[in-house]
């Protein structure tokens, strides 16, 4: 059966303002023209970082995934965010249970090698049980020599009462780095918005030319695009994603189309086998991909700190907010019909508890859908082991039968 | 004109098989051989043996598929194709009313949902332990001092069973270890492990649904208690192939042939 057959009732209202977003595309295409090369340079995360500490930046260490981004860079604080540090995994296991996920495993080996990079502290927003208790354990039982920041985001069903906590939660961050980094000025945190703001609206367009074959970038760079909002400054990251060139037209049709969705992108070996066999992801639901981005497009902050509020309500459902199994589904129903994918990834980094509490249900709804679906465990090690490689294909074979010509 | 031949070699991680078929998709001959430690020579020896069985050349052989862990170290094979999708289009030649084909290979173990075309639909694939495969039962039969073939013995299933707790293949041979150290009888042992294995292929059974007839394939559908135990367990009868070691091969024979017909009609 043809995936799309079975969601064709879906609500067919736009998730952007495609005509705003249009418009702004050309705008900025004819601003950058000049500029553009055909090669998209994106800086090594581990250089760009030791050359911001070498000019003297600030540089906090933010676990994931959620937190007002904007409010560190009106700091001047440059967040530095934590996912899946490379390398062996050591002395985090002295403090960690075996069935603990190596996002968390790899933040506190991380964090226990005490990186002179990390000089502002570390931030802990509650993305799960085992993030909201690292911050405890960081801060109270292992020390480090930086402050530790915790961060509780507010979760399940949104209403009132989560506006009023998460503007108080705001505010308390705010003072709290004040007394470290001195007064905060509302310009400053008006102008750090308005960037985000910018950023957004950029990356919203990027996701959409995504869903419509309007890119030139393989599926790795797409996603080191991506990822380097972990990492770069936001004027920067802003620059590099004015760079990349969205075609008026449709590229060339892949093998297949997969939507992706789990906390992290696959890994590089596994996206250049993708790109490598003609696949290309053309949407993704990642923690550390879109779900940090509204799923509209905002009105320009004005009180900035309202503004940051909203965008916390505004971001899209995500099994870290507990908010509802069926929105979420109803959200990726959405995103399957725009993207006209052929099949969806799940990447799934093992023990991830949030994920793993959803995934049962969503898998079983996609597959009543007719829509082919593919579950890779990750332990966020690099390499594509061969028993990867044969799901990947087999998964591939069996969309060669029901790709439509 | 003269008849066309096609080939499918299965490069497994314990054995490696070798199918020849005729353009009528008659078997003419198979070949069973363990790998060893380099796949690519398996594959050559077993296809000179495949070869010289059918009396033919290989260059009489218009098109080659290879397939298992093993497919892209097989020089010779004209193209390459997951087992996964083999043993899906092997059983549904055998079986054709086949919906759902359980795997049990030497290193892992997958269940496929086939469509009346033998097109995979869905699968399901553990590949990281042992535990319900063809090496767990190596492990146990050797500790338990019994030859592989004995464990395939009914007998062992009829009386009571020993509960193994330990799906993971290093800790229930602890378990063993322990249960003969009680001086509990072999018989019990096996059937405690036969149905362990069974939970565990059961549980990827469940997980994708069962779909059609049912047919096994693998070198662990020779195991006649198994067979039985799995039988109780899903509660239909299931197809047991009079060689499952060779369906993998056997659908990248009739898929190489697929292949040949789809590039020599274009």
């Amino acid at each position: 059966m043809y995936p799309f057959d079975a969601i064709v009732y879906l609500q067919r209202d736009d998730h952007y303002k495609r005509s705003d977003l249009e418009q702004r595309a050309q705008i900025d295409a004819m601003s950058i023209n000049d500029t553009k090369d055909k090669v998209l340079k994106i800086p090594d995360r581990s250089d760009y970082l030791r050359d911001q500490r070498r000019s003297g930046q600030e540089i906090m260490g933010v676990l994931p995934a959620l937190y007002p981004r904007e409010l560190l860079w009106a700091f001047n604080i440059l967040p530095a965010e934590i996912w899946d540090p490379p390398g062996e995994i050591l002395l985090a296991n002295v403090h960690l249970q075996a069935s603990i996920c190596p996002i968390v495993k790899r933040g506190l080996e991380f964090i226990l090698k005490s990186p002179e990079i990390i000089n502002s502290g570390y931030l802990f927003p509650h993305t799960c049980d085992s993030l909201q208790n690292l911050g405890t354990q960081v801060k109270d039982l292992i020390g480090v020599p930086v402050p530790v920041y915790t961060f509780y985001n507010p979760k399940g069903e949104f209403n009132k009462a989560s506006k009023r906590y998460y503007s108080e939660i705001l505010f308390n961050l705010q003072k709290t780095l004040e007394k470290s980094h001195g007064l905060l000025s509302q310009n400053q945190l008006k102008a750090a918005c308005e960037l985000g703001h910018k950023i957004d609206i950029r990356r919203q367009m990027l996701h959409a030319a995504l869903m419509e074959d309007r890119f030139d970038l393989s599926n790795r760079e797409y996603f080191q695009l991506i990822r380097a909002a972990e990492y770069m400054q936001g004027q920067d990251y802003l620059d590099l994603l004015n760079h990349v060139e969205i075609n008026e037209q449709i590229g060339v049709a892949p093998r297949a189309r997969l939507l992706v969705t789990g906390i992290l992108p696959p890994g590089d070996d596994i996206l250049n086998f993708l790109d490598e066999s003609r696949v290309r992801i053309v949407s993704e639901d990642l923690l550390s991909g879109s779900r940090r981005i509204p799923i509209v497009e905002m009105d320009q902050p004005d009180d900035p700190m309202e503004y940051l509020v909203e965008r916390f309500f505004l971001l899209p459902p995500c099994s870290t907010k507990a908010g509802g199994l069926d929105k979420r589904l109803q959200y990726l129903k959405k995103l399957i019909a725009k993207s006209r994918c052929h099949g969806v990834l799940f990447n799934t980094v093992k023990f991830c508890e949030p994920e793993l509490f959803d995934q049962h249900f969503l898998i079983k709804s996609m597959k009543v859908m007719g829509l082919p679906v593919l579950n890779l465990e990750t332990e966020l090690q690099p390499g594509l082991s061969g028993q990867e490689k044969t799901r990947i294909e087999a998964f591939l074979e069996m969309l060669d039968e029901g790709v439509p010509v | 004109m003269a008849d066309l031949f096609f080939g499918g070699i299965d490069v497994g991680s314990l054995s490696t098989e070798a199918v020849i078929i005729n353009s009528e998709e008659q078997v003419l001959a198979e070949v069973v051989l363990i790998t060893g430690v380099n796949g690519s020579e398996a594959a050559q020896k077993a296809l000179n043996q495949a070869l010289e069985l059918a009396e033919l050349a290989q260059s009489q052989i218009a098109a080659l598929t290879s397939t298992g862990y093993g497919r892209a170290s097989v020089p010779f094979a004209t193209g390459k194709t997951t087992e996964i999708s083999c043993h899906g289009v092997g059983a549904h030649h055998l079986f054709p009313s086949t919906g759902t084909v359980i795997d049990v290979g030497g290193q892992d173990s997958k269940v496929i949902q086939i469509d009346d075309r033998g097109h995979m639909l869905d699968f399901s694939m553990n590949d990281k332990c042992a535990a319900g495969t063809g090496r767990f039962l190596e492990v146990m039969a050797d500790r338990l001092e019994l030859e592989l073939d004995e464990l395939s013995n009914p007998a062992y299933i009829t009386g009571p069973s020993t509960p193994i707790s330990s799906t993971c293949t290093v800790f229930a041979e602890s378990e063993v270890i322990s249960l003969l150290a009680k001086d509990t009888p072999r018989e019990q042992i096996v059937n405690g492990l036969q149905r362990s294995i069974v939970n565990r292929i059961w549980s990827m059974v469940v997980s994708i649904g069962i779909h059609g007839e049912v047919t096994i394939t693998g070198g662990v559908a020779k195991n006649q208690g198994l067979i039985k135990v799995l039988e109780e367990k899903l509660g239909q009868k299931l197809n047991v192939p009079k060689n499952p070691q060779t369906v993998g091969a056997l659908g990248a024979a009739l898929i190489a042939k697929r292949h040949h017909s789809d590039s020599t009609s274009t």
